[in-house]
């Protein structure tokens, strides 16, 4: 971010504070897609993740007054929607995870590396449970450090690395098993 | 591997954008919450049923108690008339025995 | 033990209410009466509405303050007067079929007046239980007129001694004994 686009940002959140709504828009244009993406793949619904995301800017634009920088806002967001999320797949009844199909919007530029690989990948992660589920796209999607992970989820870091080795095992098993199978010529692992 | 691993993780969750006009309905419902509008349409009657029951009720006691007033009122006056004709009639009792008793010819007619 | 307390208390306190209940009268339904009288009183103060009136007695008030203090001890007053336009328009069965109620035991006949001139008749009756009065029934017709007035509960003879003076009641020579 140039100093120019910082200093935009703050602008934005200064006059949101102050009652702009033209800004306050402007911010949720800015970080929509983390909170949708994040939203969208803890609960692995678009519908449900749309909700949850207007619920977590509606949520800000009541707590403005607390938000002090961009930096703390980000903070916040993240925050908010992992809390949220993982408060709604507790009440949800334990049901088969229904994978997120491909008709789902992608990222706008393709993305490197194997797209099958990325497409079994999404839908192992969605078969986590939430708290782990949400440390792994923490990690991996917003690339937040364990102790950044630690301070968003309110978690012990100890907790956090411990999700991170069982949940990255658990996806190489899996992925590593399918993988054989395929080669070995019998039914791939089901998904 | 993990590396390997790390990066394709890191490829399959790229931020994706939600529908187009997220940005305009979230300012919308910003908007109708700001105008006061804090109950669901489905509920807004809720306040308008509570202060008519409030109101019934008020006027319910206050005729409740009007009633009791005007009963006691009514209980009093017929208290007095009974009492008034339970003593008209001792009195014409009275004047019976008086009479009896001075006459000259006293018999047990009016005692008994 | 407690059953035999039980049983022993359980008549006594039957009687109590027999008592009681004796002490007010059965009066006939006189709706019809009503239809054809001139003037008609219909009063039935039970306890309870007793209680109402009572509330609504002002103290300062030489009349009210007389009727509470009758009143107290009270649990029911019941008068039926009715005046009519001739002699004797009403069924003197009627009248007769309550006198006959006071002639079950306990009530005692207190003075019976007849005037064979101008046809006024008054009976006083009470009901006594130790020394103490807990019924009055008065019948008195006159030849346009008949009142029938029934008083429950613990009267206090000698409190309706003292309301010479007011409502017209004269001060009793009583006998207690018939």
């Amino acid at each position: 971010m140039t100093d120019g686009d910082a200093c935009s940002v703050c602008d934005a959140l200064a006059r949101a504070r102050a009652g702009d709504t033209a800004a306050f828009a402007a911010l949720v244009r800015q970080h929509q897609r983390a909170v949708y993406s994040l939203a969208l793949r803890m609960l692995s619904d678009r519908h449900k993740a749309e909700d949850l995301a207007q619920e977590v800017f509606i949520r800000l634009h009541r707590k403005l007054a607390t938000v002090q920088s961009d930096t703390h806002l980000r903070f916040w967001l993240r925050q908010v929607t992992s809390r949220l999320a993982i408060d709604r797949l507790r009440r949800e009844p334990r049901h088969e995870l229904v994978p997120i199909t491909e008709d789902l919007p992608l990222a706008s530029e393709p993305a490197p590396g194997d797209p099958l690989l990325q497409r079994q990948l999404r839908v192992l992660i969605a078969q986590l449970p939430p708290a782990a589920r949400a440390v792994v796209l923490l990690r991996y999607q917003e690339d937040l450090d364990p102790t950044e992970i630690a301070r968003t989820l309110e978690m012990p870091i100890n907790t956090v690395k411990s999700h991170l080795k069982r949940s990255l095992e658990q996806l190489r098993e899996r992925i590593t098993g399918a993988a054989d199978a395929t080669a070995s010529g019998r039914d791939a692992t089901p998904l | 591997m993990s590396n390997d691993l790390e990066k394709e993780l890191r490829a399959a969750l790229r931020h994706v954008d939600p529908a187009p006009g997220f940005a305009s309905r979230v300012s919308a419902r910003i908007d109708s919450e700001r105008h006061g509008r804090w109950l669901p349409a489905r509920y807004r009657w809720i306040p308008a049923a509570l202060a008519a029951s409030v109101m019934l009720c008020l006027i319910a006691g206050y005729g409740w108690h009007w009633r009791r007033e005007q009963q006691g009122l009514e209980a009093r006056q017929q208290l007095l008339e009974a009492l008034r004709l339970t003593g008209e009639k001792l009195d014409v009792a009275y004047r019976g025995v008086q009479d009896v008793s001075k006459s000259p010819a006293s018999g047990n007619a009016g005692n008994t | 033990m407690l059953r035999l307390l039980f049983m022993t208390m359980l008549p006594l306190a039957a009687s109590a209410v027999v008592r009681a209940a004796d002490a007010q009268l059965m009066l006939p339904d006189f709706h019809a009466l009503e239809a054809k009288a001139n003037e008609s009183v219909n009063v039935t103060l039970d306890s309870s509405l007793l209680a109402m009136a009572a509330r609504f007695l002002d103290p300062n008030k030489p009349e009210d303050a007389a009727a509470r203090q009758v009143i107290a001890g009270l649990t029911g007053i019941y008068v039926r007067s009715f005046t009519f336009d001739s002699d004797f328009a009403y069924p003197k069965e009627e009248v007769d079929g309550v006198r006959k109620q006071l002639s079950a035991p306990g009530w005692q006949r207190l003075v019976e007046v007849h005037s064979r001139k101008d046809h006024n008749d008054v009976d006083v009756y009470i009901r006594v239980d130790r020394n103490r009065a807990n019924g009055l029934a008065i019948i008195a017709s006159e030849p346009r007129q008949f009142t029938i007035v029934n008083i429950v509960g613990s009267i206090d003879l000698q409190r309706l001694h003292e309301l010479e003076g007011h409502f017209g009641i004269p001060q009793l020579k009583l006998d207690e004994k018939k």
